[in-house]
């Protein structure tokens, strides 16, 4: 795949992941496979672009006060040891089912992002002696109405182990799993979605790490395909933060729930005829 | 019900500001030094794009690798580009051993320094992974 490709294919790719506020891997393994990549080569390299977008806009978000870095830091010794557990799957699974995985992991987001479509957060009103003694609680500015938000964690020990289960998902597919992960910090945990987001997304960075080992002690990490891939991915991230502020957040949702049911259904079908 | 971020003060040095700074620093470090790299590479054969592959190594391999090679064998593109990976892998990393001694040091918060101190256990342990 020739530099000029791959480069706009990872454009394209974290552009419409930061659109939608994801991570460009659940864009761009299916791009690369379709091009024609080995599926775990792009799962590599995705996870390794991961690192450079997660920390990227975990920069940012952690300077607005909205991350909350204990909570963060709790969570990322399940995702962690879940990444190593996946990343050591994908080396010995076959790429079909890894085809098979993807694609239901495709489909999952778009329901989460379906059964989320009318979010509406409420502070727990009780706080269990686990979160407690963790303190995981915190305030952030909401910006649209000046309010300084406060909230508190819940079900911690409910949630590290669930967390776990999206490392593996992040380690096995090369994708950030970001949809599980606030998914899990929403329902579990009962975090309002701003801080369930930007903490996810700093969560990202380590799990990736721990992924990444593996497959660069694999062979799996290939410079000359990394370099187009992480340019790509980050300065299509740039721009598609920028677009995200101005597009209604309806027209987002709608739009990716349409595209992560058309990229779910082209990789399953292509799981179905051997990849 | 309180809200014990607000009540923080914020001052000129914090958690927040470690970790913003040690993350942006990291990947825009590391997107300079893949640029770097690539465009060297244009400008010395013509081509965009680097052919070359890593053998099976960890990471602590390839970073004493990269260093040996710089201080004997000096720059090229393709050392541009593997010190920029090097950098974008050692980000998290560094934000988790920061923040540990954040913990220890200057919040004295002995809890988040045993989680922290675990997590970059795993992580050194990963880097050394074969």
């Amino acid at each position: 795949m020739s530099f000029q490709l791959l480069l706009l294919i990872s454009v394209a790719a974290g552009f419409i992941g930061a659109m939608g506020g994801m991570g460009g891997g659940i864009v761009l393994i299916p791009a690369l496979t379709f091009f024609g990549m080995d599926i775990k080569h792009a799962i590599a390299l995705s996870l390794l672009s991961v690192i450079a977008t997660s920390s990227g806009s975990a920069a940012a978000y952690v300077r607005d006060r909205l991350t909350n870095l204990k909570l963060g830091m709790f969570l990322e010794m399940f995702t962690m040891l879940g990444a190593l557990t996946g990343a050591w799957l994908t080396l010995s699974i076959r790429p079909q089912a890894l085809f098979f995985l993807l694609g239901g992991v495709l489909f999952s987001s778009a329901a989460v992002l379906w059964a989320r479509r009318r979010e509406e957060w409420r502070p727990a009103d009780r706080q269990d002696a686990l979160s407690k003694w963790l303190e995981l609680e915190g305030a952030y500015p909401e910006h649209v109405t000046g309010e300084t938000v406060a909230y508190r964690a819940r079900r911690s020990y409910l949630g590290g182990p669930l967390m776990f289960l999206a490392g593996v998902v992040a380690g096995l597919l090369g994708i950030g799993a970001g949809a599980l992960k606030v998914l899990i910090h929403d329902l579990v945990m009962g975090l309002p979605p701003k801080v369930s987001t930007t903490t996810s997304n700093l969560i990202i960075g380590v799990t990736a790490l721990s992924g990444t080992s593996v497959y660069l002690a694999n062979g799996l990490i290939d410079p000359g395909l990394a370099v187009p891939v992480i340019l790509g991915v980050v300065g299509g991230a740039f721009l598609g933060t920028r677009v995200l502020v101005r597009l209604p957040d309806r027209a987002v949702r709608m739009f990716f729930f349409c595209l992560l049911l058309l990229l779910g259904t082209e990789i399953l079908i292509r799981g179905l005829r051997g990849a | 019900m309180e809200s014990p971020a607000a009540a923080r003060p914020r001052t000129s040095f914090d958690m927040d500001t470690l970790v913003g700074t040690v993350l942006s620093t990291g990947v825009i470090a590391s997107v300079a030094l893949l640029s770097i790299g690539i465009v060297w590479q244009w400008i010395a054969i013509g081509k965009l794009g680097l052919d070359y592959t890593l053998p099976r190594i960890n990471v602590v391999r390839f970073i004493s690798g990269e260093v040996l090679g710089m201080l004997h064998e000096g720059f090229g593109p393709t050392r541009f580009v593997n010190l920029g990976i090097i950098v974008l892998m050692l980000t998290p990393y560094l934000r988790v051993l920061l923040s540990m001694f954040y913990f220890i040091l200057v919040a004295r918060n002995y809890k988040y320094a045993t989680i922290t101190a675990f997590v970059c256990t795993v992580l050194t342990f990963t880097l050394f992974l074969r």
